[in-house]
């Protein structure tokens, strides 16, 4: 398990993140979501332990991060710009890798080099963009490491490897306890293989929560109130986070169960009525959104 | 844990990224070292194809041998050229491999995986060391092999390259880890270069900007008392080397205190990369706290600097007058704002932020501002500063050239050469400091009344165009303390209570022994114990010399230590030597000796080592005479053809040309211009007042030749004592015969003593109006 405990980090004098506390689960798949300069590079790397933080503490299967090899040994990190050696090639990375993972699987390392079309002798930086990203993450999965930290990996890999990178997550989680954790800004990735989600929003944790979980507890409700009286009473009973009308109908983005919204619309008439789950990004935005991310002052200023 | 293999796997990894150092260095110490060696020892070979025909094949064989060795043990010694690859060699292994700091890309990737940091940096260090180390070592190897093939070592030539292997490494450790130090301190390449270039120049400029400062405004600063760099390899490795090659023998102290300051350099270089933040790389500057502190250190000696370089401009000469001020203080000012508006841009990456942080600015100029007036208003008390007597532990007072000979060599208690300064440095412990700090004190007051009035400059002392005999003199003031202070003085050697000062200070066996050379045993034993030196006794009169045997030589210094001991200030002020006695020393220069310019030479060196014979030196004198040594007059009647005496009348000369300037008042429209002598004349304005008188006569010979004395026994006394006629030139034409003839050519030149001249020749030679 890793702990985030009010962990803080400023570069220079600017505040990158503000207390932030997380739990990520083993064998789950961690999504980090958040605005931009919301400070996910920034919490991944310290939880890598590339980055010291200024305050708090991260700890590792209750071990410390920061230059603490027993804690590193089952972290693998992927950077946002994945690194490899000037002229080598993907024999070269195996090597070097295995001397400092114990439990490289260089054996798995070839077969997905194989089953991803990789040429182990060429030079990585003949590599495209997305070749690159297949390495690394070939790499950290055989690495042996428990926690894998991806940032922004997914991004610039074609649906084919995105769905060949899910399926050796799910064998890896299933195989040998694999807890990824990304971060990353498209979040309909995210959707289809995050267990649970970390939103940071300036440097801050806004929620953290399994994906069900924050999925069934807010709803997107479209309705047609049959009166003004029965609009009202609604929305005074509602944890409303956003309310937009259009003509008669009324688009509200509500929290709580589908249940206790169908329960308390049962009360008033409605001439048109339905209760819908949301998507990750609309979660998202609604969630920045309370927090005076608004979408609208970027687009119209 | 770390294991041993998974360190040495860890230190294969790393080598395969720094290849190409590898490459660099096999190649350039294969270059200087085996392949160096191969084309000399050709070139040699080449060179002495002619040896058998001149000398024989024994002799031939011997001298190719000494050549080979020599040229084997300037290869493998010490060298210019290959400190300097090493030098640029450290440079490069500290900066590339630790270059992944500077990117964050690979601080992501090396600070992700499961190394430890402290391991990290012990692969990449030691990595460091063995690419310079192994193909320095292999190098050297090599040439150890090619040059026992061409039968060219010996037991010199292992010595020298074991030491040079020695020095060349902790040397190639102060440059690597100031190298390192440099790149944890920065965050970009370009930066860490300048940053490596300020370590190896920042303490030149400090000691030079302080002593040209204190040079400028003190009057009394003394400039031989800098001392050289102390945390510069570049210093402690010409240290090192000069001490080897002088004295063959390696300074294992100073060795051990360059290898601690590679260590403790080394040190702080780890401290800094524990503390180093991941996101410094890509930044100017890694640590926030010290961009400030090094703006300001880095702008105000350059400020100071420029300062300097205007006042050479203006001529500025603050001792005098204050004129050019204003450009000095202006040049200050601006390099300081320019400086510290470059320096910020540079930390910023952007020409705007040129114009931030002005509060450094105003810090840097309130500093520069009071290191300025410190200097400029002495606010130290610098100048004429004279401790109290009480705080002084001893002295060493050193008369620049006081009672000198054309042999003015010393000697320390090993035989080596060391100049007057240092001499008196180690050897004078002057405990009477009352007097010394008097003396300093009357003079700085007196020399200072007559600078504020306008009396004297520098140019006029030399000139001896002012009242009173100034002679310049230092003092190292040994305090109590532990403190060591070095004035420089003049010193008014007419002036009464200066001169019974310097006949107690003179006079005392301490000074003695502190300065004069025959007065310690130091000659005695160089000739007791020669080695492989030649050493050559005599005594003369700069004209005829008579050799002296070794033990006639120490026999006569210790009579000379005798009659040394009645000797003051005055007395020898009043005298005029009447011979040297002078000691030869001639000795090989140790192959691969250094010169100064990356190249080497061998060779003969000859010191010589003389002291005056003054005629109160009785015990000498007798002694030399009852040897047979002595000699009666300067020159022997039977080597004299004949003397011509020119008398330039100048005291004619001058009474005529005012004559002629006042004759000419009444027609001139400055009837207060003055007659100056020396002034330059025109053909029309010249007056010849020179009588040219010439004998052959021997009585009249014998009076003159009793009366004279070579040019240089009476020229640039520092007592001022007994001075020469120059209004009187005199040639000594040798006979053709005359082993005179053979040394000095057809004539020399020779003085009267003022007031000495024999009267026939005032009679012949004054000046009569035609």
């Amino acid at each position: 398990m890793i702990e985030i405990r009010n962990v803080s980090k400023s570069y220079d004098r600017i505040k990158a993140v503000d207390d932030v506390s997380v739990t990520i689960r083993e064998n789950t798949v961690f999504g980090l979501i958040g605005t931009n300069g919301a400070g996910k590079s920034t919490v991944l790397r310290m939880a890598a332990g590339v980055l010291r933080p200024d305050q708090g503490e991260i700890t590792i299967d209750g071990m410390p991060v920061f230059d603490h090899m027993e804690a590193k040994k089952n972290i693998y990190f992927i950077a946002d710009e994945p690194y490899f050696f000037a002229n080598s090639n993907a024999v070269d990375m195996q090597k070097y890798l295995s001397s400092v993972y114990p439990e490289f699987a260089s054996e798995d390392f070839y077969h997905y080099l194989m089953n991803f079309g990789l040429d182990k002798k060429r030079k990585v930086n003949t590599y495209s963009k997305g070749m690159k990203k297949q390495l690394a993450l070939i790499c950290g999965v055989c690495s042996g490491a428990r926690y894998l930290f991806c940032d922004e990996t997914f991004d610039g890999l074609d649906p084919v490897m995105r769905q060949g990178i899910k399926s050796i997550f799910a064998s890896e989680m299933e195989r040998r306890g694999m807890t990824p954790v990304i971060a990353s800004h498209n979040l309909r990735e995210l959707e289809d293989i995050c267990d649970h989600i970390g939103l940071l929003h300036k440097g801050g944790v806004l929620l953290s929560k399994d994906l069900e979980d924050m999925k069934c507890n807010v709803q997107k409700v479209q309705c047609v109130f049959k009166t003004t009286e029965d609009e009202a009473k609604v929305i005074s009973c509602l944890d409303i986070m956003k309310n937009e009308k259009r003509g008669s109908l009324n688009v509200l983005t509500v929290r709580g169960s589908k249940a206790e919204i169908v329960a308390i619309f049962a009360t008033v008439n409605t001439i048109f009525f339905e209760a819908l789950p949301l998507s990750l990004e609309e979660i998202f935005i609604s969630e920045t959104e309370v927090v005076g991310y608004d979408i609208k002052k970027l687009i119209l200023g | 844990m770390t294991s041993k293999n998974s360190f040495l796997v860890s230190l294969k990894e790393n080598s395969k990224r720094r290849l190409w150092v590898w490459v660099v260095s096999a190649i350039g110490y294969m270059l200087i070292f085996p392949v160096a060696l191969s084309m000399f020892l050709s070139n040699i070979a080449h060179r002495s194809s002619n040896l058998i025909e001149k000398f024989g094949a024994a002799a031939a064989e011997e001298i190719l041998h000494e050549r080979l060795i020599e040229s084997v043990i300037t290869q493998t010694g010490f060298s210019g050229v290959r400190i300097a690859f090493t030098a640029v060699l450290a440079l490069v292994c500290g900066v590339q491999g630790f270059s992944w700091l500077y990117s964050r890309k690979k601080i992501d990737f090396y600070m992700g995986v499961p190394v430890k940091r402290s391991k990290r940096f012990l692969i990449i260090w030691q990595n460091g060391v063995l690419i310079y180390l192994l193909p320095r070592l292999l190098g050297v190897v090599i040439e150890l092999l090619i040059a026992a093939g061409a039968g060219a070592v010996d037991r010199r030539v292992l010595i020298s390259a074991a030491a040079a292997f020695g020095v060349d490494l902790c040397f190639y450790l102060s440059v690597y880890h100031m190298a390192l130090l440099a790149v944890m301190l920065t965050g970009n390449i370009v930066i860490t270069g300048c940053g490596f270039f300020v370590f190896c120049v920042y303490e030149w400029i400090i000691r030079d900007v302080l002593n040209s400062y204190r040079g400028l405004f003190f009057r009394y600063y003394y400039f031989g008392s800098e001392e050289s760099p102390l945390i510069s390899p570049f210093t402690m490795y010409y240290e090192l080397a000069a001490t080897f090659n002088f004295r063959n023998r390696l300074d294992v102290g100073y060795l051990a205190g360059m290898l601690a300051f590679a260590a403790a350099v080394g040190a702080l270089a780890y401290l800094c990369y524990r503390k180093r933040p991941a996101e410094a790389a890509g930044k100017a500057m890694t640590f926030a706290v010290t961009r400030p502190v090094i703006k300001i250190l880095l702008v105000i000696p350059f400020s100071l600097l420029a300062g300097l370089l205007i006042a050479s401009v203006v001529d500025f000469e603050p001792k005098q007058s204050t004129d050019g001020i204003g450009y000095v203080i202006f040049g200050i000012g601006l390099v300081l704002v320019l400086g510290s508006a470059l320096i910020q841009a540079i930390y910023e990456f952007d020409i705007k932020g040129a114009l931030h942080r002005k509060l450094h600015i105003v810090i840097s100029g309130l500093l520069t501002a009071l290191i300025f007036l410190v200097f400029h208003f002495d606010l130290l008390g610098f100048d004429e500063y004279v401790p109290d007597p009480n705080q002084v532990e001893s002295v060493a007072f050193v008369p620049q050239g006081y009672d000198e000979t054309t042999g003015n060599v010393r000697f320390d208690e090993e035989g080596n050469y060391i100049s007057e300064q240092t001499y008196a440095e180690k050897y004078m412990y002057l405990t009477n400091a009352e007097d010394v700090c008097r003396l300093a004190q009357k003079s700085i007051k007196d020399y200072n009344a007559l600078m504020e009035a306008g009396m004297l400059n520098e140019d006029m002392i030399f000139d001896g165009e002012v009242s009173g005999k100034w002679s310049s003199s230092r003092i190292l003031y040994r305090l109590k303390s532990g403190r060591k202070v070095f004035r420089q003085i003049w010193v008014n050697v007419e002036d009464q209570e200066t001169g019974e000062l310097l006949d107690r200070i003179i006079g005392s066996d301490e000074f003695k022994e502190g300065y004069m050379i025959g007065a310690s045993d130091h000659l005695i034993n160089l000739v007791n114990d020669q080695g492989s030196r030649k050493i050559a006794a005599a005594y003369g009169n700069m004209v005829y010399w008579n050799s002296m045997s070794s033990a006639d030589a120490v026999e006569f210094l210790r009579l000379y230590q005798k009659d040394l001991a009645e000797a003051n200030f005055s007395r020898i002020r009043e005298n005029v030597p009447v011979g040297l006695f002078s000691i030869s020393i001639a000795e090989e220069i140790p192959a691969g000796g250094y010169t100064g310019r990356g190249g080497y030479a061998t060779g003969t060196r000859t010191w010589e080592s003389a002291v005056n014979i003054y005629p109160f030196y009785e015990e000498c004198i007798s002694w030399l005479k009852e040897k047979g040594y002595f000699m009666d007059t300067q020159l022997a009647l039977k080597d004299i053809d004949h003397i011509q005496i020119v008398n330039d009348n100048l005291e004619a000369n001058e009474k005529l040309q005012k004559e002629k300037q006042q004759g000419g008042i009444q027609e001139a429209e400055d009837p207060t211009a003055e007659y100056w002598p020396g002034m330059v004349y025109t053909a029309d304005e010249y007056i010849d007042t020179k009588v040219y008188a010439e004998y052959t006569d021997e009585q009249q010979l014998k009076e003159i030749i009793d009366s004279i004395y070579p040019f240089e026994m009476l020229s640039g006394r520092w007592d001022y004592g007994a001075e020469r006629d120059d209004n009187i030139g005199i040639f000594v034409y040798f006979k053709t015969d005359s082993p005179m003839t053979r040394s000095y050519g057809t004539n020399a030149s020779y003085s009267f003593l003022k007031g000495q001249v024999p009267d026939f020749v005032i009679e012949d030679t004054a000046y009569r109006e035609k």
